[in-house]
């Protein structure tokens, strides 16, 4: 055994199998006990994904900048300052007209009248889209907020135009939401007109599907589609967006509607996130809810 | 001083592939940067780098990623492994050389994230997923590596010393 050392010969042997043997434990270690490494894993990548986040959001500001550059002076000077507005005014109008479409049928019935207005009522908190998923496999955006703003999986996140997704993965400063084009995705939703419940989901053409509606069902292009409120997540009425084509499923015994959805997901910048979409009550902040009278006045 | 270059590199890498990449792309589908560049290094300098280079992106792709943890981080290292175990086998070092192995390793790595993402969808979304992300991705991975590769041989690598 020579005592010179010769790196060349150390790393080609003897580091090579070290290296292949530990990828290969981690490996069986992933397969054999993939709860626990993915607890393991989720951990050790929390403060990674709030020290990525940092360049990331610079990113993504300079992202906004070029975009906005480019659409001020490379494209149609006057006309994408104005495009911009009108299209601020029909996402907001769109969302008002679906408010009180929602509320012009749910005044018809006194149940879903006082459930609705408890529903819209919820809470919500804002955030900036700092980027978008990292593979094509999952059509996903990055949140600039995360668990230390209360945010956990599973959240419905909107727009005042209607919905967006829902989270899927949360570090302490960051994160992930999956969008209703991404196939696993699915929400409950509701044809608004008709009252009739169905499960609303992405497919990999990036489109928006409604599935499981009735045979019998009159629903038709240009119906509404609103979240019916029974998964969590979502407050119920909010807009998913509209119907474009109706068509028989492959075993005749449900319909599928394929939906156009009512928010442009391509252009995300600021979304609001579900904190509580059920229990009004939990919104009442602590200093309000100790002087609140049905406290201080319990019923006997 | 290099663990620091290669870190901010990695930072910048992920960071445009989350933000620009996807503003300068129109047609949905993006090349996956970090795995050509976890293939590029085993390409280029051999199979344990490789291996150790994708676990690492993988590993940050996986904390902005939708999926099972794990899934970008084994899927990488295999990839930049594998690249390396081609490139023994080139004898043409070329940029464009590099295209066929990191397509290979490019539709591996997708046919996981395929079956993972996709499973219980039907043939039909499966069928629909492989002809319109699977191969698409894979040749814009491939064209991106010679791209890389070209740069790499252009301006990074030093000319043997007469």
């Amino acid at each position: 055994m020579s005592g010179r050392f010769r790196p060349g010969v150390f790393w080609g042997s003897g580091v090579k199998r070290v290296s292949v043997a530990v990828l290969a434990v981690a490996f069986v270690v992933f397969a054999l006990l993939p709860r626990q490494s993915q607890l393991l894993l989720h951990t050790i990548g929390q403060p990674l994904a709030d020290l990525v986040a940092i360049p990331l959001e610079g990113m993504a500001t300079l992202d906004r900048d070029m975009r906005e550059w480019w659409m001020q002076y490379i494209a149609l000077q006057g006309l994408s300052e104005q495009n911009r507005e009108l299209r601020e005014q029909v996402q907001r109008l769109t969302g008002e007209v679906n408010r009180l479409r929602a509320q012009a049928l749910t005044a018809e019935r006194l149940a879903a009248l006082l459930k609705f207005q408890k529903d819209e009522s919820v809470r919500t908190v804002a955030a900036k889209v700092i980027g978008r998923s990292l593979s094509n496999w999952y059509q996903g955006v990055i949140l600039n907020k995360g668990e230390d703003d209360g945010l956990r999986e599973q959240m419905g996140v909107i727009t005042p135009a209607g919905v967006v997704g829902r989270i899927v993965r949360t570090s302490g400063a960051t994160s992930i939401a999956l969008l209703t084009i991404d196939p696993n995705v699915a929400i409950a939703g509701m044809v608004q007109r008709t009252r009739e419940e169905g499960m609303v989901q992405g497919t990999s053409q990036g489109l928006v599907r409604m599935k499981y509606l009735p045979p019998l069902s009159s629903v038709k292009k240009g119906d509404a589609v609103v979240t019916s409120g029974l998964t969590g997540g979502f407050p119920r009425g909010v807009l998913i967006g509209e119907v474009s084509r109706v068509e028989e499923s492959e075993d005749n015994l449900f319909q599928t509607a394929e939906i156009v959805p009512a928010v442009q997901l391509r252009y995300l910048d600021e979304v609001l996130i579900v904190v509580s979409p059920r229990s009004p009550d939990a919104m009442i902040p602590l200093d309000q809810a100790l002087v609140s009278p049905r406290l201080q006045n319990p019923a006997p | 001083m290099k663990i620091s270059v290669y870190a901010i590199f990695i930072l910048f890498l992920i960071s445009f592939q989350a933000t620009l990449l996807h503003s300068l792309n129109p047609f949905g589908i993006q090349p996956d940067l970090c795995l050509v560049i976890a293939c590029l290094v085993g390409f280029r300098t051999g199979q344990i780098p490789g291996a150790i280079v994708g676990l690492c992106l993988g590993f940050i792709q996986d904390v902005f990623s939708a999926g099972m943890f794990g899934l970008n981080m084994f899927t990488k290292a295999g990839a930049g492994f594998l690249a390396g175990v081609f490139a023994r086998n080139l004898a043409n070092r070329a940029p464009h050389a590099a295209f066929v192995p990191i397509v290979a390793c490019s539709v591996l790595s997708s046919t996981v994230f395929l079956l993972s993402s996709r499973m219980g969808m039907g043939l039909g979304e499966m069928l629909h997923a492989f002809s319109f992300i699977l191969l698409p991705q894979a040749i814009l991975d491939g064209l991106a590596a010679i791209v890389a590769n070209w740069v790499i041989v252009q301006w990074l690598v030093e000319a043997p010393s007469a």
